[in-house]
C-alpha cells in the first residue's frame, strides 16, 4: 500500500498520466486532488451537488471531466482552479465520464435506467457522446454490438482486457463473469464467486494475467486470470469498496471505499540485489541477474523461479524475492522470499554456463554470515509457542549449529561482517556476535528494511527504514538521525570514497553526511533504487527492475566534506572554478567569506556573508564600498545585536545620518560628550529636546522649549527644576498665562542612567568555536561510547564454565576416535614418519633442477654429469641453493611451535593435485638477460662487453637447471645456448682483441673470425665494421674490401655505408693485402673456443657437450672456456629441460 | 576446556587475538573483570605464551613464581626452553619429571607445553605421547600440526575432525584446516587462503596471517603478491623469522635478490630451519663434488 487518505465516501477516481497525481470525487460532491507520493491534498472542487460518480484527467491538457448525480458535466481546469463549463442535458446521473484519448470528446455513462435489465454496456459503448469545442458530425452511431447476458442482478461494472477480446464484469449478484467476444457474438467464460456482496467494479491487470475486483463487502480480492482462481484478498475492517482505477503507465492500483481512498500495487518493485565489487546481483523476472558496473554488461546468471511444475509463470506462484544474499567467493546466492511466511532459496552458481545451479530451499530468511555459512532466522512452531531460533548453515545447506536469539521478538536479520548479524526486533536493531553469542551494539531505530554497509571497511552502516535513516558505527553507535517527514526512503549507497550515504526517496536523490547533514542532490520523476556509488555517478534499478546510470553534482557534499576535512585547498578550488550553489555555502558563511575576499567577487555577497558569520571589519569595510544607506543600517542592526561594536554602530549611524538611534546609542554608552556635541547640531527641535533630555541639562531644555516658543511648558520644566530665575523671567513674559504646578506631586530631576561600560565596545567573550570542532566532538564521544560497550560487554558474561568440568561443555559428549580419558602410551602408536613432498620429489624427477630443489644435489649433479658432461659446479653452487631455497615456504602455526615448512609446487592450479618443486629460474628470466646481453654488446665499450659476456655466461650456467613445460619451449632452449655460444666466442675474441694491440696481424684475424660468429644483424655490422677498419689501416686492402662488401649487405646504417663504399672505392683500386693471415673466407670455418684459431671443414676438432662449442683436439678433457662448465669432448646424453622430453 | 556452553564467552577474544599472532595485542587486552579463577589462570597463561611468542622469556621466568599454578608452571617451563640452548636439558628432565607426577601429568597446558617442546626436539613420539590424547582445542591443534610435520595428514586428518564436531568455526579449528590445507596441497590451498581471507577481514592484520596468506600465493604459484604481503609483514616486524624467510623465498621466485633478507635472518635467529638448511645444503653440495670427482 502506498498511500491512504481519509474523506468521505470515494466514488470515483482518476489517476493522472504523468504526474502523481489522483483525483478523487466524493459522495459529497466534493472533488480532491492528492499528490499520494507526497501524501498531500492539492486542491479541491466544489461545485456539484450530489454524488460525483466520474472523474477523468485529460492526458495532456491540465484538464479533468467530472459528471455526477446532478446530471452535470463539469470540465475543470486544474491549475486554474476553474470549471471551464458545465454540460447539461442528461437525464439521469452521470457514472462515468472519459475524455476521448484523440478527439475532444467526452464519454459518458449514464446510469442504466433498468438495471435489472441483465445488460452489460461497458464504458466505451457510447451510450452518449458530446463534443466539447466542436460537434462530431455523427455523434449517435453508437450501436450495441453485443448484449452480455448472465448475472442475476444489476451490473456494477464492467471493463476491457487491455489486448484480448475480453469483458470483465461485476454486478449486485456477487459474481464477477468473465466474458469473450469475437466479431459476432460474446459469451461467458467463467464465473468467479467469492465476494459476499455487491461487486462495485472490476477490472484486468494491465501488466499481470490478473483481475482484481473490489466490492461492498470491504474486500480487494485478486484472481488468476487464467486459472480463474482467487489469489489474494485484501480487507478493510469497515468500508464499503465503491471504485478501482489503474494507473495508466506504472502498476498503480487505486481504490475509492467509504472513508477515502487507497492507492496500492499488486507486488513488490523493490529489486532485491547484492552488490559485489564491480558487479550487481539482481533478481528480475524469475532470473538472477548480473550487471557489471564498469563494463555496463547485463547477463542472465540462472533461473531462480521456484515453482511447481504446472504453474504459469505468472507472479502469484512465487512472491518477489525480498532480500538477495552472495557469498562471492564461493559463488552462493540466497534469495528469501516471503513464500509460505519467509523462506530462502541456496543456490550455487556452477562455474560452467552448462552446469545446472545447485540448490536448497529452507524455510526463513537467510543471510550469509561467512564465505560458506549462513544464517536462517527459523520460525519453528514448538508445542505451544513459536519458537525462534538463528539456524547456521553451511553451503550444502546442513545445519552446523543452532544458537538462541539475544532477543527472542527478532523477525529480520541482516549481515553485519563475517560472523556477525543485525538482528531487527520490534523498535531496535542489535549486533550480535554469533561465535562469542554477544551482542555488541544496540540503537532504537523505527522496523528497519534495509542495511547497507560502507564496503570500503564496513566501519559505517545506514540503517533504512519507511521514513527513516539512521547512520551508525561498527558497533551501532549512533552517528546521526535523518527523517523524511514527507516521502519513503527507498534504498541508498554508500559513496565509498567520501563516506557520504546517497539515497533516494520517493522524489529525491539525497545526500547524508555522517555528521548528520543533509541535502537534496537531484529531484526525481520515478522513484529508483540505488545500488552504488561512484564519484559523480549513481548506478541504481529502477522500477522495472533496469539498470540506470545517472551522472549527478557531487559538488554540494564535496564541499562540505572537504570542510569537514578541514582540506582548504579543495574548498579555495571549488570555490574558485565556481561548482558551488548558494545553497551549499550555507552554513558555512565564514568559510565562504575567507574565499570571497580574495576574489574580485561582488561587493554585496561579501557584505552579506560577513554579517551572517559576524565579521565586523569585513562588514565596515564592505559597507564602505558599497555606501548605500540601506547597507549602513543592516551594519548597524548587526553591530548593535552583536553588541560589543558600538564603534561600528556609531560609524554606521554617523553615516546614515540617522541622528535619533546615534543620540540614543550615546546614551546608553554613556557618551555624554558625543551627546552633548550632538545637542548642538541642532538637528531639528525634538532631537535637541531629547538630547537635553537624555543629558540631564535642564538649563538647555529649557533654552530650547523658549526657543521653540513653548513658554509655558519652559516655565513649568524651569520651576519644576528649581530654576527659579529663569522661572520667573518666564513668568514675566508669560503673564497672566503661567500654567498652575500641579499640586501633591514631588518632582525629581531626570538624569541620564549611568552605563555600566563607558564607551568602547563591550567586552565580548570570544568563544572560538569553528565549525570543525563539532565533528571532532563526536569522534571522541565515539571512542567513549565504544570503551562503554566494551565494559558492558564484559560485565554481562557473568558464568562460565571451569575447565572441562562444565556439564554442558560439549566436549565430554563427543566421542574421541582416540581415547580421551587413559592417556597411555600403550593405548597409541606413534605412527611412522610419512614421505616428505621433496622425498617424492627426488624420487620421481630426472630434471636436475627438481633433484636441486629437493636438496638431493647430489643426484642433480650426477645427472647434470651425465646429460651434459658437467664437471665444473663451482659456477653452479649459489643457483643450487637458490632452486633449494625457494622450493619451500615457511607456515608459522601455533605459538612457540616449529614453523611448519611446505613444499612450494610448481604449476598450480585450482583442479590439480601435488605437482612438482616450484623452480626459481624461469625460461622468461633468460630471455630478458639476452636482451640485456644484446644491449651491451651493442654499446660497445670494454666494460660493456665484459657485463655481456658475464650476462651470456649466466645464461649458459642456468639452462641446465631450467625446467620448461612443452617440446617447442625446449626448442627454445637449445637455441638459446647456440645463440649465447657464438656471443661468448665473438665477445671473448673482441676482447682479446683490443687487449692484443702490439700484434696487428693477431688483431686482424680475431677482428675477422668475429665476424664469422652468428650474430643479431647490428651486431655483425659491428663486427663487420671493426674488422674492415683495422684491415684497411693495416693496408690488408683485399681483406678490408670483402669486409666492407659484406657490410654493404647487412643494409648498414648511412655512416657505415658511407665508409664501406669508400673503402671499396679505395681497395678496389689494389685489391692486395700487405700481410698474410690465417683466415681464408672461401673456406668454411669454425673457431676453437679456446685457442681462437679457425678449424677448416675436414680438421679434427673436439666439442663441449653442453655448450656446442667446437675446439681444436689438443682441448680435448679441459674445461670448456665458453660456458665453463663441462668437460670437453666428455660423453654425454644431451639437454634434459622438460618433463615433455621424459615421457 | 572452558566457555563451552552456551553463555557467553570472556576470554574469546583473548584467545583469538592470541591464535593470530596479535601477541601485544593479547597483552594490552588482557584486563578483563569478572573472571573466575580458572579464567584468571587461562587468561594468565595465553599472556605469558604472547610474552613468549614475542621473545620476552626472561620477563616470563621472573614473574611466575613458585606459588603460581601448574599451568603457569607449565609455561614457565616453555620460557626456559626457548630461553637459551643451555636450558634444555635440564627442562626437558623437569617436564619429564612433572609428567610423570599423576596429580599434575594430566594437566592440559602441562602436556601442551611438552608437546611443544618435544617438537621443538623433533620427538615427534614423544610428544604425541603426551598430546595425542587431546582434551583442548589447543593440543588437538598442535597434533594437527605434529602430524603435519611428520607428514602425516591422514592421521591430522582425524585430529581436525574432532575438532570439527567439536565447533567448526573455533578460530583453531579453521586455522588447523588451513595448515592441513596447505600441507595436503593442491586444489585444497585455495580453501587455506580463504580461510585466512576471513581472518584478515575479520581481525587485524598480524605478521601470523599475512605469512600464512603469502604461504598460499606462493603455493598458487602467485609471488607476487605473496611478495606484497610480505612487505606488509616486515613493515609490521621487521625481525619476524618467518616473514624474512619467506622473503627469501619469494625474492628469488621474482626475480630479485634474496641476499639481504637471508643475512638478515641469519643474524637474527641463526637456529631458523631455513639458516640450517642452508648451511646443510651447502655441506651437501661440497660431499657430492667429491663423490663426483
Amino acid at each position: 500500500m502506498n498511500f491512504e487518505t481519509s474523506s468521505n465516501q470515494v466514488r470515483g477516481l482518476s489517476f493522472h498520466p504523468k504526474r502523481p497525481w489522483i483525483l478523487s470525487s466524493l459522495h459529497t460532491g466534493v472533488i480532491q486532488l492528492w499528490d499520494y507520493r507526497m501524501a498531500t491534498l492539492i486542491d479541491t472542487f466544489e461545485e456539484h451537488d450530489g454524488p460525483v460518480r466520474g472523474v477523468h484527467f485529460h492526458h495532456s491538457q491540465p484538464l479533468f471531466v467530472s459528471g455526477g448525480d446532478d446530471y452535470k458535466i463539469k470540465v475543470w481546469n486544474y491549475k486554474t482552479h476553474k470549471c471551464l463549463f458545465t454540460l447539461l442535458g442528461h437525464l439521469d446521473y452521470i457514472r462515468t465520464v472519459q475524455f476521448h484519448h484523440e478527439c475532444p470528446w467526452i464519454t459518458v455513462r449514464v446510469w442504466d435506467i433498468a438495471p435489472l435489465r441483465k445488460n452489460n454496456t461497458p464504458p466505451a459503448d457510447e451510450d452518449d457522446i458530446m463534443g466539447l469545442t466542436q460537434m462530431n458530425s455523427d455523434p449517435f452511431d453508437a450501436t450495441v454490438k453485443y448484449v452480455l447476458e448472465g448475472h442475476d442482478r444489476g451490473v456494477n461494472w464492467a471493463a476491457f482486457h487491455p489486448t484480448l477480446p475480453l469483458i470483465v464484469s461485476g454486478a449486485d449478484d456477487r459474481k464477477v463473469k468473465l466474458w469473450r467476444t469475437n466479431e459476432t457474438k460474446a459469451w461467458e467464460v467463467d464465473t468467479l464467486r467469492g465476494h459476499s456482496s455487491n461487486v462495485s467494479s472490476v477490472m484486468f491487470h494491465a501488466k499481470h494475467d490478473l483481475i482484481v475486483s473490489n466490492s461492498e463487502d470491504k474486500s480487494i480480492r485478486v484472481w488468476d486470470a487464467t486459472k480463474r482462481t482467487e489469489i489474494k484478498t485484501f480487507r478493510r475492517e469497515n468500508d464499503r469498496f465503491w471504485i478501482l482505477a489503474a494507473h495508466p503507465e506504472t502498476n498503480l492500483l487505486a481504490a475509492g471505499h467509504d472513508s477515502g481512498l487507497i492507492v496500492f500495487k499488486l507486488e513488490r518493485e523493490r529489486p532485491a540485489f547484492a552488490l559485489s565489487g564491480d558487479s550487481l546481483l539482481y533478481a528480475k523476472d524469475g532470473f538472477l541477474r548480473r550487471y557489471e558496473y564498469s563494463t555496463q554488461k547485463d547477463s542472465q546468471v540462472i533461473p531462480i523461479q521456484r515453482r511447481t511444475p504446472d504453474s504459469s509463470p505468472s507472479l502469484n506462484q512465487s512472491p518477489p524475492p525480498r532480500t538477495l544474499s552472495y557469498s562471492p567467493t564461493e559463488n552462493a546466492v540466497l534469495i528469501s522470499s516471503d513464500l509460505d511466511g519467509g523462506s530462502y532459496e541456496l543456490y550455487i552458481i556452477p562455474k560452467d554456463r552448462s552446469e545446472d545451479a545447485k540448490r536448497g530451499t529452507g524455510g526463513g530468511s537467510a543471510v550469509f554470515i561467512a564465505r560458506n555459512r549462513f544464517a536462517v532466522l527459523d520460525k519453528s512452531t514448538g508445542q505451544e509457542e513459536v519458537v525462534v531460533v538463528l539456524v547456521v548453515k553451511n553451503l550444502k545447506n546442513e545445519v552446523v549449529k543452532k544458537i538462541p536469539l539475544p532477543i527472542p521478538t527478532t523477525d529480520a536479520i541482516f549481515y553485519a561482517g563475517t560472523g556477525t548479524l543485525l538482528c531487527r526486533c520490534e523498535d531496535k536493531v542489535v549486533t550480535f556476535d554469533l561465535t562469542q553469542r554477544l551482542v555488541l551494539g544496540e540503537v532504537h531505530t523505527p522496523s528497519v528494511r534495509h542495511v547497507v554497509w560502507w564496503s570500503n571497511d564496513m566501519e559505517s552502516v545506514a540503517l533504512l527504514s519507511k521514513h527513516t535513516i539512521i547512520l551508525a558505527s561498527k558497533k551501532l553507535a549512533l552517528l546521526c538521525t535523518l527523517h523524511e517527514t514527507t516521502t519513503r526512503v527507498k534504498r541508498g549507497a554508500w559513496d565509498d570514497d567520501n563516506g557520504v550515504f546517497i539515497y533516494t526517496t520517493s522524489n529525491h536523490v539525497k545526500y547524508c553526511l555522517p555528521n548528520g547533514d543533509s541535502g537534496i542532490i537531484r529531484t526525481l520523476d520515478v522513484p529508483i533504487y540505488v545500488t552504488k556509488v561512484s564519484g559523480d555517478k549513481i548506478f541504481c534499478l529502477d522500477r522495472d527492475g533496469k539498470n540506470r546510470e545517472i551522472t549527478v553534482n557531487a559538488s554540494e557534499y564535496m564541499f562540505k566534506l572537504a570542510l569537514m576535512g578541514k582540506r582548504f585547498d579543495h574548498v579555495a578550488r571549488m570555490i574558485k572554478s565556481s561548482r558551488i550553489s548558494g545553497q551549499a555555502m550555507k552554513g558555512f558563511p565564514e568559510v565562504a567569506l575567507h574565499f570571497v575576499e580574495e576574489e574580485e567577487g561582488d561587493e554585496r555577497v561579501r557584505f552579506n556573508l560577513a554579517i551572517e558569520s559576524g565579521n565586523m571589519s569585513v562588514a565596515v569595510a564592505s559597507a564602505t564600498n558599497i555606501n548605500e544607506e540601506d547597507y549602513w543600517y543592516r551594519l548597524g542592526v548587526e553591530a548593535l545585536r552583536r553588541g560589543g561594536n558600538s564603534g561600528i554602530v556609531e560609524f554606521a549611524y554617523q553615516q546614515t545620518r540617522n541622528f535619533e538611534r546615534l543620540s540614543f546609542l550615546y546614551l546608553i554608552t554613556g557618551n555624554l560628550e558625543k551627546l552633548s556635541k550632538l545637542m548642538k547640531l541642532k538637528k531639528g527641535v525634538m532631537g535637541q529636546f531629547h538630547n537635553a533630555l537624555y543629558m540631564g541639562d535642564v538649563k538647555e531644555r529649557v533654552k530650547i522649549l523658549e526657543n521653540a516658543g513653548l513658554l509655558p511648558l519652559a516655565y513649568i520644566t524651569a520651576s519644576v527644576h528649581g530654576l527659579e530665575d529663569i522661572a520667573e523671567r518666564l513668568s514675566i513674559a508669560l503673564g497672566d498665562d503661567v500654567p498652575s504646578l500641579p499640586q501633591g506631586k514631588t518632582h525629581s530631576l531626570l538624569m541620564p542612567p549611568i552605563p555600566v561600560v563607558c564607551g568602547g565596545d563591550w567586552p565580548l567573550l570570544r568563544v572560538m568555536k569553528g565549525i570543525f570542532e563539532g565533528g571532532l566532538e563526536s569522534a571522541n564521544e565515539e571512542d567513549d561510547v565504544e570503551e562503554g560497550d566494551w565494559g558492558d560487554a564484559l560485565a554481562e558474561e557473568e558464568e562460565e564454565d571451569g575447565e572441562e568440568e562444565g556439564e554442558g561443555s560439549g566436549w565430554e559428549g563427543l566421542e574421541l576416535p582416540l581415547q580421551l580419558d587413559t592417556p597411555k602410551v600403550s593405548a597409541f602408536m606413534t605412527p611412522s614418519q610419512g614421505m616428505a613432498v621433496s622425498q617424492i620429489w627426488s624420487q620421481e624427477s630426472l630434471l636436475a633442477a627438481e633433484q636441486a630443489a629437493a636438496g638431493s644435489f647430489d643426484t642433480a649433479m650426477r645427472l647434470l654429469n651425465r646429460q651434459l658432461g658437467i664437471k665444473n659446479f663451482a659456477p653452479l653452487k649459489s643457483m643450487l641453493l637458490d632452486l633449494l631455497i625457494g622450493s619451500q615456504s615457511y607456515l608459522p602455526a601455533f605459538s612457540s611451535s616449529p614453523v611448519v615448512p611446505l613444499a612450494v609446487e610448481r604449476g598450480w592450479s585450482e583442479s590439480s593435485s601435488r605437482g612438482p618443486p616450484a623452480l626459481v629460474y624461469e625460461l622468461s628470466q633468460q630471455e630478458e638477460k639476452l636482451k640485456s646481453g644484446y644491449k651491451a654488446t651493442t654499446s660497445g665499450k670494454d666494460e660493456n662487453l665484459t657485463e655481456a659476456v658475464r650476462l651470456f655466461r649466466s645464461i649458459l650456467h642456468t639452462i641446465p637447471l631450467l625446467v620448461v613445460e612443452s617440446r617447442t619451449e625446449v626448442e627454445e632452449v637449445k637455441e638459446l645456448v647456440t645463440i649465447v655460444k657464438e656471443y661468448i666466442l665473438g665477445l671473448k675474441m673482441e676482447l682479446k682483441r683490443r687487449e692484443t694491440r702490439d700484434d696487428p696481424v693477431r688483431q686482424q684475424e680475431l677482428a675477422a673470425y668475429f665476424t664469422h660468429c652468428n650474430l643479431q644483424p647490428p651486431h655483425l655490422r659491428l663486427a663487420l665494421f671493426s674488422a674492415m677498419g683495422v684491415c684497411y689501416r693495416a693496408r690488408n686492402l683485399a681483406t678490408a674490401y670483402n669486409f666492407a662488401k659484406r657490410l654493404l649487405e647487412t643494409n648498414p646504417t648511412e655512416s657505415q655505408a658511407k665508409t664501406a663504399r669508400q673503402i671499396v672505392q679505395a681497395a678496389g683500386r689494389n685489391m692486395t693485402d700487405a700481410t698474410e693471415l690465417n683466415y681464408d673466407f672461401r673456406n668454411p670455418f669454425v673457431i676453437c673456443g679456446s685457442t681462437y684459431v679457425p678449424i677448416y671443414r675436414g680438421q679434427k676438432d673436439v666439442s663441449c657437450p653442453y655448450c656446442t662449442a667446437r675446439f681444436v683436439p689438443s682441448q680435448e678433457g679441459n674445461i670448456c672456456a665458453i660456458c665453463d662448465l663441462a668437460v670437453i669432448g666428455a660423453e654425454a646424453s644431451g639437454l634434459l629441460c622438460s618433463p615433455s622430453q621424459v615421457r | 576446556m572452558a566457555g563451552m556452553g552456551s553463555g557467553p564467552d570472556h576470554l574469546f577474544n583473548l584467545r583469538n587475538t592470541f591464535y593470530l599472532g596479535a601477541y601485544q595485542t593479547a597483552i594490552n587486552n588482557s584486563e578483563i573483570p569478572n573472571l573466575s579463577p580458572e579464567d584468571a589462570v587461562e587468561r594468565d597463561c595465553l599472556v605469558f605464551r604472547s610474552y613468549i611468542a614475542l621473545g620476552s622469556y626472561q620477563l616470563v621466568i621472573s614473574e611466575i613464581d613458585e606459588a603460581a599454578a601448574t599451568p603457569l608452571q607449565a609455561v614457565k617451563l616453555l620460557a626456559m626452553y626457548l630461553s637459551s640452548p643451555d636450558n634444555k636439558e635440564s627442562t626437558i628432565s623437569s617436564v619429564k619429571e612433572w609428567l610423570a607426577d599423576s596429580t599434575i601429568g594430566n594437566n592440559a597446558i602441562l602436556r601442551l607445553i611438552a608437546g611443544t617442546i618435544f617438537m621443538h626436539e623433533e620427538d615427534y613420539n614423544e610428544a604425541l605421547k603426551h598430546t595425542h590424547a587431546g582434551g583442548t582445542m589447543d593440543l588437538h591443534a598442535l597434533n594437527v600440526q605434529i602430524f603435519i610435520k611428520m607428514h602425516r595428514s591422514d592421521y591430522a586428518e582425524k585430529q581436525l575432525r574432532v575438532m570439527q564436531q567439536y565447533d567448526e568455526d573455533h578460530t583453531l579449528t579453521q586455522l588447523a584446516t588451513a595448515w592441513l590445507n596447505l600441507a595436503v596441497g593442491g586444489s585444497k590451498i585455495q580453501e587455506a587462503y580463504l580461510i585466512f581471507q576471513d581472518f584478515s577481514e575479520r581481525y587485524p592484520m598480524t605478521c601470523l596471517v599475512l605469512n600464512s596468506k603469502a604461504v598460499c600465493c606462493m603455493q598458487m604459484g602467485n609471488f607476487d603478491e605473496a611478495e606484497s604481503l610480505l612487505l606488509e609483514a616486515l613493515n609490521k616486524d621487521a625481525k619476524d623469522p618467518e616473514t624474512l624467510a619467506n622473503l627469501v623465498v619469494c625474492s628469488l621466485h621474482v626475480g630479485k635478490s634474496s641476499s639481504r633478507y637471508l643475512s638478515q635472518l641469519k643474524l637474527s635467529h641463526p637456529e631458523h630451519v631455513l639458516v640450517k638448511r642452508v648451511s646443510s645444503a651447502e655441506d651437501n653440495f661440497e660431499r657430492a663434488l667429491q663423490s663426483i670427482a
